[in-house]
């Protein structure tokens, strides 16, 4: 079982080499991004407050908070990239060996039904954010070092201003704890998109969100009121992962200048909150409707015979 | 127990078509069974539920097993190909024998290795760079290099030119083939493998029309050539069929001892094909 598991994850990582490309081309672009940014940076050298890094007027707690956005600003894109990737890797992988017909020869061994769709699914909630993680520890270390360059160049000690204070231990525990939590939280959509993919006979993509579009509209005229459309909407837009917090609490403004608090936690981890994310029920009903959705896609491979 | 599958009554309908009609057989063990029968006849359906892909109505034994329920056991003792270029064309060779070999505790990396050794198949193609030729080749390598107890074959050359057909049905009995294997093959070319299968079975609408050993075949029918008065009075013996050949009359005839038809003609023991077509279409004549 664990084999089969392992060959299966080892299949999907051959034939969606997008898991792992993607990311590297965002990491990238991110990197030259860095580079660019601090040429212009330094082109307009004496008119621009180097709020961020170069500043030595800042105490390590707000360099702590400021490496932090930084860094966290490198996760989100990171993060974006990998929803996207999700959505299409879960709608490609139970439709593409239907549509090459390969599936004939994949239930040819000995693998089950149910072992294949389980592969799929770890691929897209566990393996797609660990590869991801990887990549954004990567682009967060070469971000840093090429600051770290770009102050040497100005004279700064890189060590003293940015490796010292920067809570990397602390953001990258928070960071994989997020990307972890994030495809559980987002469970129906993955259950939903691999459902699709197993059933549909053209175009996934149009007959995943086709619903998600009409049903609300059905619902608002023939009933009169919004729930699916609610829910659609808490589930995307609020992940309880995280205490209540607001920028008052980073930032303070004081005269006519914004400066950061002395008092904001240096890394993530304290902003989160998992009792909160486990003692959610909408996780946990989150998770019924995924293994609903996943348990259907299973009897639908197993069952259909459409070859 | 020498019965590798047990069919009893085995039915299987889609909507109102029943694709499958109370079917009943068995397989033995080291036999080469030919499934003939024309599109539509229930063929890949019949083949469907032997390999577990299909539920069906009726009693079904595979190596024991029950098929559609017992479907990963039963796929480490049964290979098929189920069609041509079927193995997934963006994989590489290397890449497919590491997943078979990781998930197929009876295939035999070596012996792949070696098979393909003699091939022109480089283990760093990948498969949509291959032939369909060599596709096939690919799977046949892959396939006799797992040591399985049944090798399920549905139409496995179709869409080939005839020198991939003739090696592979060589290397089938060369490499594949022995005492304790067996062989369950469909193929609308049916000449092809006329000379390796040692029992026939044909189906038509759902049913089985005939189910034979190929050495009993010469005892139950002959066909006779003959014309004019000659053909007449072989009509009296009640031929099963009756087609023109080249101004001549061909009549088959089951279960007429061959001394009863001595004198009225050439005598000879039909081909697959031509009892195939003297069967069904007699039938329904």
């Amino acid at each position: 079982m664990i084999g089969n598991q392992v060959a299966l994850i080892r299949r999907e990582l051959w034939e969606h080499r997008a898991i792992y490309v993607t990311p590297l081309v965002i990491a990238l672009i991110v990197s030259i991004m860095a580079i660019t940014g601090q040429a212009v940076v330094s082109a307009f050298d004496q008119a621009v407050d180097l709020a961020i890094l170069g500043a030595s007027n800042l105490g390590p707690a707000e360099r702590a908070a400021a490496i932090t956005v930084l860094m966290t600003g490198v996760s989100s894109l990171l993060i974006m990239a990998m929803w996207v990737l999700t959505i299409f890797y879960a709608l490609d992988a139970l439709y593409a060996e239907r549509k090459d017909r390969s599936i004939l020869f994949w239930r040819s061994l000995p693998c089950t039904d149910a072992e294949t769709v389980i592969s799929k699914l770890i691929t897209a909630a566990v393996v797609i954010p660990l590869v991801t993680f990887a990549v954004i520890v990567i682009t967060h270390l070469v971000v840093l070092a090429l600051a770290s360059v770009w102050l040497g160049f100005q004279g700064a000690n890189a060590w003293h201003l940015v490796w010292r204070p920067a809570p990397l231990a602390n953001n990258w525990t928070a960071t994989l704890i997020m990307l972890l939590a994030l495809p559980l939280w987002l469970s129906p959509f993955i259950g939903w998109f691999l459902f699709v993919s197993a059933f549909t006979r053209r175009s996934p993509l149009l007959v995943a969100f086709l619903p998600i579009v009409i049903l609300p509209m059905l619902e608002k005229s023939l009933i009169g009121t919004s729930l699916f459309v609610d829910a659609f909407f808490i589930r995307t837009a609020s992940l309880p992962l995280f205490r209540g917090m607001s920028t008052g609490d980073i930032f303070s403004y004081k005269g006519d200048e914004w400066s950061l608090n002395g008092e904001v936690p240096s890394g993530l981890l304290s902003l989160m909150d998992l009792s909160r994310f486990f003692g959610s029920p909408s996780l946990w009903l989150g998770l019924v409707v995924c293994a609903l959705f996943v348990t259907a896609a299973i009897y639908v491979r197993r069952y259909r015979d459409d070859s | 127990m020498t019965s590798l599958v047990s069919a009893r009554n085995v039915s299987k309908s889609f909507g109102s078509v029943r694709a499958v009609d109370d079917v009943s057989f068995d397989i033995e063990k080291g036999k080469i069974m030919g499934l003939i029968g024309p599109n539509g006849a229930g063929k890949t359906t019949l083949l469907k539920a032997v390999l577990g892909l299909t539920d069906c109505e009726g009693t079904l034994s595979v190596l024991g097993l029950d098929p559609f329920r017992q479907r990963k056991e039963l796929m480490q003792n049964i290979c098929f190909i189920a069609d041509v270029a079927v193995l997934p064309r963006w994989m590489r060779v290397n890449q497919l024998l590491d997943f078979v070999e990781s998930v197929h505790p009876r295939f035999s990396r070596p012996r792949a290795e070696e098979l393909l050794a003699r091939t022109k198949i480089q283990s760093k193609s990948k498969i949509r760079e291959l032939s369909k030729g060599m596709v096939t080749q690919l799977h046949l390598s892959i396939i006799t290099a797992v040591d399985a107890k049944l090798l399920v074959l549905d139409e496995p050359t179709i869409g080939l030119d005839i020198i991939f057909r003739k090696e592979f049905y060589g290397n089938l009995l060369n490499d594949y083939f022995d005492k304790d294997r067996t062989i369950l093959i469909t193929t609308h070319q049916v000449e092809e493998i006329e000379n390796l299968l040692t029992d026939v079975m044909f189906i038509n609408d759902g049913r089985i029309v005939l189910h034979a050993s190929m050495d009993a075949l010469p005892e139950r029918y002959v066909e006779l050539m003959t014309s004019g008065e000659n053909a007449e009075r072989a009509r009296r013996l009640n031929p099963i069929f009756e087609r023109d050949v080249f101004g001549k009359k061909v009549l088959t005839f089951e279960g007429i001892a061959r001394e009863q038809l001595r004198g009225l003609g050439e005598l000879r023991t039909p081909g697959i094909a031509d009892l195939f077509v003297a069967k069904v279409k007699g039938a329904t004549a």
